[in-house]
């Protein structure tokens, strides 16, 4: 009878001392363990410096501009760098191999870098670069004009999107605290 | 304290906690749901850099041209040009699905060889030496059918077929073949042009200018200039017709009218203004006015059209009051009227003096053929396709041992579809150029299918209508996403293979020397900074620099050239006298009239997909379609609104649903056009009547043209 109940009372004892062990192993593996989990870590398939660029006095605009109707260019194509670096340069700086690499395998194929684009929308939102850009770049977009290496692209191993990508929570807050209508059209046609 | 059942259950539990507080499951809940947008069967928006080309539309009538927006080199949606003088940004509903047609479920994705009652694939080298052969051994008895009013292919085909020995040319019906057939009688020379541009009064007689007559897009952007927003309006335009239909409908006045009282009407108007003192030097004036005043007083017209005196008269007063008055006449379906109220609505220009005057219309030359051997657009123009194909199917005209179709769909698109379908089952072999599997190229022993707009070389020279001459070209923006070729070179190759010399080896060369021979035309100029209306209101031409034409035109631009054919058009009477009669009263029997829309396509597309949205429950609900009846027609017939209903006339009936609508005129039934294809796709394919089917082929009095425009028709 002793042992039953030194039983019964250890067990529960054991019991919340198991399930506390539990919740904190929860939060660490949810906090911790899952957001690494999630993502897989890419890099792009050319080291493009963008610091380099900025450094010669190339505004964001000349390869990231608005065309004449107001539509975004996106990223500017093979052709488009080519005309800077058409051919290989036989440089041996980590730069120049970098060069040589982009021409080698784009400018003398012709085919398209598939640079991975930290922001892109769903194709279910439509957003237009004309309407906002009053807004400084890096408002919304990491800083890359300082960076010498793109940053790593978490690509979500579920929804297949860039950790990057704006949620709808986060262009909501901005519209009403700019007090512009959160109406489901004006995102969504 | 190991890790008994209750110390496991108190981990499980506290972990579940846990995890609730957490984002685990309110991140995975999330992406799970986004995840699902990533299905592999929904459409993905094209990424990558944006640009525009400019083109010309090949599948609208009307002849726009087109800026074609681009992501990453691929062709995304279709707008209108605004450097194009036919255009000026504006675009139709068809013109706007020459991107998406590219991906239409419809299109034939390889040459086809008929098995059994399908079609097997087979290689372009096979169908080249099955034509061979087939052609080859029916010399003498070729004939073509030919849907494209406007391309230089017209004339490979022509030559080909004539050198082959041809047993006839045909175009598919339309307005322009009336106007040739119109002009011609009246003893004149080229093709009609309306300068709606520089007209300030404009009656319409029964031509749905805005929709499907000639070159609408430009027409509809010349009444938008003509009426700023909220500001006077600087024209007058009046519509007579059967329907208030979507050119009525914008106009300042609809006068309702049947369509076989439309050559009643003119000559009415022609009555008023005789009056009032109209005089003419064309030849025939005399004769014409003794047949005005012989028939056509106001109390004639209103005992035949039902049309109140004064209605007509004031029609004539605001045209003779106008500056720059313009008559316009045509088809309110856009086929089948006669040439008689073609010629009765141009005497009233010649009344007014509005022949190839600014504002008015033009006798427009025919632009130089290239190849040797082709034919004219006039003599193109002048066969009668119903006509033929019907003598074919009573057995009074030998039957062709071989026919080429190209850019139509004769087994859909006439009148007395049964009757023109039995003919094409006569002609022994048969191949049809079509992009599309139409109800023509099911028939066909073989389809060699042409590549669409944006994947060819083409041109567009002149569309009917337009008020000046005009010449644009397409370019190939794309490869063909099918195994598909340019019907132009497969001729051309074919003809190699035939030992028929057509002089160039692929139809670039023929478009160049096209071109060649524009920019050696004198008064021709490309449209750019002046526009050729402007021209023909006195602005000077500017000069064109010929080395350049050809970068001109493949960059959107377009060659024009205002100028006129120097032939006097005469009145005509002897024709007016035995074509048009205003003795008979109106009859108690409902007349059919049917109406046509860019938006169900033309007999060669089928209705656009991402057009059939746009067609209204009122239209087309499941697959039954509507016709259209008044109030008062309804009341009369016992009908009533959404009742199917059966229409019978000339031996066949179609079933419809029951719209009351009171835009269309007492003892008329309206009718859409463009629905009930037995081919194409889930789009088009029993969707639907083809009320063509109850029109029947009448010889017109006086000109023997085949007209159908209008039929009466049993409801019930």
């Amino acid at each position: 009878m002793e042992e039953k109940r030194s039983n019964s009372a250890g067990g529960v004892g054991g019991m919340v001392l198991f399930a506390l062990i539990g919740f904190v192993g929860a939060l660490v593996v949810g906090w911790v363990i899952f957001p690494k989990l999630l993502y897989s870590e890419k890099t792009q398939p050319i080291r493009f410096s963008h610091t380099v660029h900025a450094q010669l006095g190339i505004d964001c605009e000349q390869c990231h501009h608005l065309g004449p109707d107001g539509r975004f260019a996106g990223l500017p194509t093979t052709e488009s760098c080519a005309e800077c670096h058409g051919e290989e340069t036989g440089d041996n700086s980590p730069n120049g191999k970098e060069i040589d690499k982009f021409v080698k395998d784009y400018v003398k194929t012709g085919a398209q870098v598939p640079w991975l684009v930290y922001q892109y929308q769903p194709d279910n939102v439509f957003f237009s670069h004309a309407a906002h850009k009053g807004f400084e770049c890096t408002k919304c977009h990491p800083d890359v004009a300082k960076t010498d290496t793109p940053p790593t692209y978490y690509q979500n191993r579920v929804s297949g999107y860039s950790k990057d990508t704006m949620k709808m929570w986060e262009c909501e807050r901005c519209h009403a605290s700019m007090g512009t209508s959160n109406a489901c059209y004006v995102c969504h046609k | 304290m190991g890790l008994d059942r209750r110390a496991f259950l108190g981990l499980v539990a506290g972990g579940a906690v846990g995890t609730m507080f957490t984002p685990i499951p309110w991140k995975l809940l999330d992406d799970v749901s986004i995840w699902t947008q990533n299905w592999s069967w929904i459409p993905r928006v094209p990424k990558g850099q944006i640009d525009y080309v400019t083109t010309t539309s090949k599948l609208c009538p009307a002849g726009e041209g087109l800026k074609i927006m681009r992501v990453a080199g691929n062709p995304i949606s279709a707008a209108g040009n605004p450097d194009h003088p036919l255009s000026r940004g504006g675009v139709s509903a068809l013109a706007r699905s020459e991107v998406y047609m590219l991906y239409s479920p419809a299109r034939v994705k390889s040459p086809m060889k008929k098995s059994g009652k399908g079609f097997e694939p087979i290689t372009w080298e096979q169908a080249m030496l099955e034509m061979a052969d087939k052609l080859g051994a029916a010399k003498g008895a070729v004939a073509c059918v030919s849907g494209d009013g406007t391309g230089t292919v017209n004339e490979l085909l022509s030559a080909f077929v004539g050198k082959l020995g041809a047993a006839g040319y045909f175009m598919m019906p339309s307005e322009a073949a009336t106007a040739a057939k119109a002009v011609k009688l009246m003893g004149g020379k080229g093709q009609a042009g309306y300068d709606f541009e520089n007209a300030d009064t404009v009656l319409v007689l029964g031509a749905d200018i805005f929709e499907t007559w000639g070159t609408s897009t430009r027409n509809r952007k010349a009444f938008g200039d003509s009426r700023p927003v909220g500001q006077k309006p600087k024209s007058d335009y009046i519509y007579v017709g059967p329907t208030r239909n979507n050119t009525a409908a914008v106009c300042d006045q609809w006068i309702p009218a049947a369509t076989a009282d439309l050559g009643v009407v003119a000559l009415g108007i022609a009555w008023h203004l005789l009056r009032a003192g109209a005089t003419s030097a064309a030849p025939g004036f005399d004769t014409f006015k003794a047949v005005v005043n012989g028939g056509f007083g106001p109390e004639d017209v209103k005992r035949a059209t039902g049309i109140a005196p004064e209605v007509l008269a004031g029609v004539a007063k605001a045209l003779a009051s106008a500056k720059a008055p313009l008559v316009v006449t045509g088809s309110p379906c856009g086929q089948g009227l006669g040439a008689a109220p073609v010629i009765a609505g141009m005497s009233l220009n010649l009344l007014l003096g509005r022949v190839n005057k600014p504002g008015g219309v033009y006798a427009l030359p025919e632009l130089a053929t290239v190849v040797p051997g082709a034919m004219t657009r006039e003599a193109m123009l002048a066969g009668d396709l119903p006509a033929f194909l019907k003598g074919v199917a009573d057995g009074k005209t030998p039957a062709p041992k071989a026919l080429l179709v190209y850019d139509a769909n004769p087994a859909y698109g006439l009148p007395e579809t049964a009757t023109m379908a039995k003919a094409l089952e006569k002609i022994p072999y048969k191949v049809s150029f079509s992009s599309f599997l139409d109800e023509t190229a099911a028939m066909c022993d073989l389809v060699l299918p042409n590549s669409l707009t944006l994947e060819r070389y083409d041109d567009l020279a002149t569309p009917y209508g337009s008020g000046f001459c005009v010449y644009s070209l397409t370019v190939p923006y794309q490869k063909p996403v099918h195994d598909t070729r340019t019907t132009g070179d497969v001729i051309l190759t074919l003809a190699r293979k035939m030992s028929v010399d057509l002089k160039f080896d692929n139809f670039l060369q023929v478009l160049k020397e096209k071109v060649a021979t524009l920019a050696k035309a004198s008064g021709g100029f490309v449209a750019k900074d002046v526009m050729p209306w402007q021209v023909a209101a006195g602005k000077p031409a500017p000069a064109l620099a010929g080395g350049d034409l050809w970068k001109a035109l493949t960059s959107g631009y377009a060659w024009t050239m205002v100028g006129q054919v120097q032939a006097t058009l005469g009145f005509a009477p002897e024709v007016l006298a035995k074509a048009i009669k205003a003795g008979k009263a109106p009859e108690k029997a409902v007349v059919l009239a049917p109406y046509a829309q860019l938006r169900t396509g033309t007999p060669t597309t089928g209705i656009p997909c991402q057009d059939l949205t746009t067609v209204p429950d009122t239209e087309l609900i499941g697959e039954s379609t509507f016709v259209r009846l008044n109030s008062a027609t309804a009341k009369a017939l016992g009908v009533k609104k959404g009742a199917t209903v059966k229409l019978t006339a000339g031996g066949a009936s179609c079933e419809a649903k029951v719209h009351i609508f009171e835009s269309v005129m007492t003892g008329v039934v309206s009718a859409p056009l463009g629905f009930g294809h037995s081919a194409f796709d889930v789009f088009s394919k029993g969707k639907g009547a083809n009320y063509l089917s109850l029109l029947s082929v009448v010889e017109e009095p006086g000109t023997g043209l085949s007209t159908w425009a209008a039929a009466d028709v049993k409801i019930a």
